[in-house]
């Protein structure tokens, strides 16, 4: 197919944008889905899909290039999550604009965290932002005469509408504006420095890449992402706990974004819309859903450290072994 | 005896020794020399079990080695002392050393090896209680060679004993290695300088780009045109 | 202000048993053991139906709980990170932490599955307390820390002065070397591995009467054990003993002066200040991963 001429002349142009003519059809496809889609029940699979693929690709954006790994990325995007919230609650401050702010305000704290762990080792670090996650957590916890802590806040909608549709286009929107910014850095220059940070920090430092300009750089790209769909995530369930932030959504994220392969943005997207179906079929079956999951999770990790997008590669040196 | 037939092992996809094969016999004094990036390191791994070879045979004293696990390749008498030496900084060289001698159990002979031990490294004898891991590197070099002896080992594989030492105190080494020889231990090295190493060990294999291009005695080796002139500067 | 010196400081003796077993296994194997809290959580059911499904005294059932501990951890270091060990392709630490999320998720659901959400505990394992200053301290209370002390002190022996602990100290300093020596690396491994499972299970047993099993139960403990392994950093085992105090004590003047919402928040910011002097933690070296 690579050979096909059409498929040439459109290449070109459309990496410019940080596409390919597959992630265009895929995301065309995506676009589509609503129309065709059988019930809402469907529609909003598609958004959560969407959702925690997004994030995902946040989250692979920094372990799969820098090799940090974000463990707290749940209790940013919950930040960002309650920020906005609040910021309409006691504010009256439009949900737009208010997830524009909590998307700044979470990529400063992105900031921050690499700054504290610019001499850290990469699994301090990995540490540390956990740490970070929980103590957000605690802290919404901690003021429910703000944030109504445990009890739930409840989050003025996006829209008036009850229907899905137009929750799902945002989403869309910022799931596919995400995916071209983060593929065209990552194909950038500080692609090339990030990928060289991750895999040799001494070399790297060497021929001078600075860690703490690189390392931030990418942490705040990243946060803004989580602080941008927490931020949406809010006001489109319409209710918030301090759960959101809990470390089960970090290995939700991460299970997505691992298997989904390292340092591959289009695997994260790809794996979340085969793994979240999945999980919403088992939901019947409460914890033993859990189990199976954790049983998953330990096979894969063992027999396929490489995650899904390994699997092609795996499918070419075999076919290369099999011509020799 | 050692022996390595047809060895070829490599890391991943990466293939460094192509058919290495050579035959060492007990008190014999051999090095492996060639230059960096020759496979001498990688050589003395496949022999040690750090690596396996994907193909050939290990044998030593007529046991097969080339599948087994680095215990067993330990326990059946032969001890490697890595470039680096893999000391434990945070135990003192009393400590490593004793953790040399893991496998005996009788206290006497410890204690005797101790003794024997430092009386061929005085140096070390004076910082006994000292952490390794504030040491010199030449020092620590030392430490790994003095640690490698304390399990009374059959064979020897030392890699890159002169490196980072002073002169005098690589022919100290050298003499301590070649005395070991002499009371029977198969003593292997892998060194980059030709010269020194010519002039000390009984005989000598060369090593480049993965395979053995060459061996022989020292003297046959020194006065050779093809080492004069790739290794020791003589045109 | 001496009761909260106290509290604080029966907290940390317990912080100090479930902290070593963590930096035990993320020393020595390099693994950062997320399902250590679960192994809390196995101690606390199996010493919960020791007591009462076979009426055994609270000493077999402390020493139950821990034996139970033991070989859950061999036995699921043997079927999850030994296989992952042999075919490691690199990024090991990762892998390892999923594998840990994942055994997480199983016991954690598992034990819901069995045992639903409630709450199991006993009233009380020994009877009485004693008085110290203005305060009650119950026997159970007592006990539990004695048991740490005197298992802290018995690891301790046993990390220096037997020939597999030292094994296990080297494996720690250099993997490489103590292979080099002759040690048997999978045994050390699955040992390392099974003892930091007991030291948990050992707390989550002697505590039966104060915290009650319940599938979450795991949470607190392993927080706790981490900002212990943290602030100190790694590299040094004795360290944890000062570490484990140390969070306890914060803690619980965190709880007495801000409120217990607080107490994490607190015990985070300190940590991020002795961070920002110290990245490598208190008494950590650089790890050499």
């Amino acid at each position: 197919m690579k050979d096909n001429k059409i498929y040439e002349t459109l290449s070109k142009p459309l990496s410019k944008i940080g596409l390919s003519p597959i992630s265009l059809a895929a995301f065309a496809a995506m676009a589509l889905f609503p129309l065709v889609s059988p019930n809402e029940y469907y529609t909003k699979l598609g958004l959560t899909c969407m959702l925690w693929g997004t994030l995902a690709m946040g989250f692979d954006f920094s372990v799969g290039y820098i090799n940090v790994a974000n463990w707290g990325y749940a209790g940013l995007m919950g930040l960002g999550a309650y920020l906005s919230a609040l910021l309409n609650k006691y504010f009256g401050i439009s949900p737009w604009i208010g997830i524009l702010i909590g998307g700044v305000v979470v990529a400063v704290l992105g900031l921050l965290i690499a700054l504290l762990t610019m001499k850290m080792d990469a699994m301090f670090a990995a540490l540390l932002a956990w740490f970070v996650g929980i103590v957000l957590q605690n802290i919404i916890a901690a003021v429910p005469n703000i944030t109504r802590g445990a009890m739930g806040l409840n989050v003025r909608s996006l829209f008036a509408t009850p229907k899905t549709a137009p929750y799902y286009y945002t989403m869309f929107v910022i799931c596919i504006l995400t995916f071209c910014v983060l593929k065209l850095v990552v194909n950038s220059k500080f692609g090339l420095s990030f990928r060289a940070l991750g895999q040799d920090i001494e070399a790297a430092k060497a021929i001078g890449i600075s860690p703490l300009k690189y390392r931030t750089i990418n942490f705040v790209i990243s946060c803004f992402v989580a602080g941008i769909v927490g931020g949406f995530y809010g006001h489109y369930v319409g209710v918030l706990s301090p759960n959101v932030l809990g470390t089960k959504n970090v290995v939700q994220i991460l299970v997505i974004a691992y298997i989904g392969g390292r340092g591959s943005i289009w695997g994260s997207l790809l794996c979340a819309f085969i793994l979240m179906p999945i999980f919403e079929m088992m939901n019947s079956l409460a914890e033993i859903k859990y189990i199976i999951y954790g049983a998953l999770l330990i096979v894969s990790m063992i027999y396929f450290p490489g995650g899904l997008c390994k699997i092609p590669e795996k499918i070419k040196s075999f076919k290369a072994e099999k011509n020799k | 005896m050692l022996k390595l037939d047809n060895v070829c092992a490599g890391y991943g996809k990466l293939d460094v020794l192509w058919d290495v094969s050579c035959e060492i016999k007990e008190g014999e004094f051999v090095a492996i020399v060639g230059p960096n990036g020759a496979g001498k390191t990688t050589t003395m791994r496949a022999i040690s079990g750090m690596i396996r070879p994907k193909s050939g045979q290990i044998i030593f004293n007529d046991e097969h080695l080339e599948n087994k696990s680095m215990k067993y390749i330990h326990d059946a008498g032969i001890s490697f002392i890595t470039d680096g030496g893999n000391l434990f900084p945070t135990m003192t060289v009393k400590e490593n050393l004793l953790m040399g001698a893991l496998n005996i159990r009788d206290k006497g002979k410890k204690s005797e090896l101790l003794d024997k031990v430092m009386a061929l490294f005085p140096r070390l004898g004076e910082r006994v209680n000292q952490d390794a891991g504030l040491m010199s590197g030449g020092e620590r070099k030392m430490l790994g060679i003095a640690r490698g002896l304390m399990s009374e080992p059959k064979l020897m594989l030392v890699d890159e004993p002169s490196l980072g030492l002073a002169p005098a105190v690589v022919l100290d080494v050298f003499r301590t290695l070649k005395g070991l020889s002499k009371e029977g231990v198969i003593v292997l090295l892998v060194e980059q300088n030709v010269n020194v190493t010519l002039k000390i060990v009984d005989r000598a294999y060369i090593l480049e780009q993965g395979m053995i291009r060459g061996q022989g005695t020292s003297e046959e080796l020194l006065s050779s045109e093809y080492v004069q002139k790739m290794y020791l500067g003589i045109e | 202000m001496i009761n909260i010196l106290i509290s604080g400081i029966l907290r940390g003796g317990m912080y100090v048993l479930i902290a070593l077993g963590l930096a035990l296994v993320y020393g020595v194997m390099g693994i950062p053991n997320f399902a250590h809290g679960e192994y809390y959580l196995i101690g606390a059911y199996a010493a919960y139906f020791a007591l009462t499904l076979f009426g055994v005294s609270p000493v077999i059932a402390i020493i139950f709980a821990a034996l139970i501990g033991f070989v859950f951890g061999a036995v699921i270091e043997k079927i999850t990170f030994a296989p992952l060990r042999k075919r490691n392709t690199g990024d090991w630490v990762t892998n390892a932490f999923m594998i840990g999320a994942g055994i997480q998720l199983i016991i954690q659901n598992l034990a819901q599955y069995l045992f639903t959400a409630n709450y199991f505990g006993v009233t009380q394992l020994w009877e009485g307390s004693i008085k110290l200053g203005s305060i009650n301290i119950s026997y159970d209370r007592l006990v539990a820390f004695a048991i740490a002390m005197c298992t802290l002190a018995a690891f301790w022996l046993f990390l220096k002065k037997t020939r597999t602990g030292i094994s296990i100290l080297a494996v720690a300093d250099d993997e490489v070397g103590a292979m080099l020596m002759g040690v048997d690396i999978k045994r050390i491994h699955t040992l390392t591995y099974a003892m930091g499972s007991m030291l948990a299970a050992l707390a989550g047993g002697a505590l039966i009467s104060i915290t009650p099993a319940y599938p979450t139960m795991g949470t607190a403990p392993n927080l706790a054990a981490w900002f212990t392994v943290i602030l100190v950093g790694v590299g040094n085992l004795s360290a944890v003993a000062v570490g484990g105090f140390m969070v306890g004590l914060i803690e619980v003047f965190a709880t007495y002066f801000f409120g217990a919402a607080w107490q994490n928040v607190v015990s985070l910011i300190v940590i991020i200040m002795i961070l920002l002097f110290k990245p490598n933690g208190l008494f950590g070296r650089k790890q050499k991963v």
